[in-house]
């Protein structure tokens, strides 16, 4: 009977500690690496734009937090060290907005080549539109 | 009369194409509200802000979702039970610099201005005015200011459960590099 009582009580308090562990490594983990993620959606950023410019709410649903991949032009490219700026423009057909590509500030001395008028590829996720389509946590694809 | 006219008219363009704007679409929000307890701060760097050199006009507006956070569940909290970004994607700032004469953007140097407007968070949206500064340098403008927002004005409750860990006021700091807008 005793040893029962032992039992239940180590059990429980193994779950507890089990469950603290876990909790602990909940608060801390990280958000995830989007680098490392495949992309649900792969489209230029011509289509992109189009879809949002056609109907901004289905376009969230579909978009809105998604790991997406563009292609597009390379109309402006924002670096500065000191705020940790790395931040890429593709333009589109639509004269007033483009894809703002906000990258992963240890991403940017990617982005040291990458000059106006070039074709590339973007990984990063959707946060939505303001006059840009905006992409977040970016990085080049090969 | 037609002479008259033409001229009102090229003046009126002259007049048009001198209003000078500037612009960013890369402007930096930052926000901290921890506590001793616990330190959050999140950051946006894809803000858009466009100004007026004649009038003053003054606008911002975010992608809530945009912004980063240093843990996972920071982010999650943020966005599905405080700010409920899903459902209110954006904040906005709509207002005016109320003395943006005293700024002379051809002259390097650092000029306090004063921002009054609407400010648009979780779909409340409320008058503000906050102080800011302007630099110029080497022909370069930037804008800056810092504010403290209370959360309760923007119908963001905190659960009791996380109370010591969040501030009641929010610190924002805005940080944006501008361009002229040709």
């Amino acid at each position: 009977m005793k040893k029962t009582l032992k039992k239940l009580m180590i059990g429980t308090l193994l779950v507890a500690f089990a469950a603290a562990g876990y909790g602990f490594y909940l608060f801390n983990k990280k958000p995830a690496d989007v680098r490392v993620m495949s992309a649900s959606y792969t489209l230029s950023a011509d289509s992109l734009v189009n879809v949002y410019n056609q109907d901004e709410k289905a376009a969230d649903k579909k978009f809105l937090n998604q790991v997406i991949e563009i292609k597009g032009t390379v109309s402006k490219v924002v670096l500065d060290s000191a705020t940790k700026q790395a931040t890429v423009m593709l333009s589109t057909n639509d004269p007033l907005s483009g894809v703002t590509c906000s990258f992963y500030d240890n991403e940017a001395s990617q982005l040291k080549n990458i000059k106006s008028g070039a074709e590339i590829s973007v990984k990063g996720v959707c946060t939505g539109k303001l006059m840009d389509v905006v992409l977040n946590k970016c990085s080049i694809q090969h | 009369m037609k002479k008259t006219l033409l001229i009102g008219l090229a003046l009126f363009l002259f007049h048009g194409l001198k209003a000078q704007r500037y612009y960013t679409k890369t402007g930096i929000v930052t926000f901290h509200a921890g506590t001793t307890v616990e330190d959050i701060d999140g950051i946006n760097k894809s803000t858009t802000s466009i100004f007026d050199v004649s009038t003053g006009e003054f606008d911002f507006a975010l992608l809530v979702n945009g912004f980063e956070f240093r843990r996972a569940l920071m982010q999650q909290h943020f966005n599905e039970d405080y700010l409920e970004s899903d459902k209110y994607p954006k904040s906005t700032f709509k207002g005016k610099i109320t003395n943006i004469s005293s700024v002379n953007f051809s002259k390097d140097g650092t000029y306090p201005v004063q921002v009054k407007g609407t400010l648009t968070i979780h779909n409340i949206s409320k008058e503000i005015e906050v102080p800011g500064t302007f630099i110029i340098k080497n022909g370069k403008v930037s804008g800056t200011s810092t504010f403290n927002v209370a959360l309760a004005d923007y119908n963001i409750s905190i659960p009791s459960l996380v109370a010591d860990k969040l501030s009641k006021t929010a610190k924002v700091v805005v940080n944006c590099d501008y361009s002229l807008l040709k």
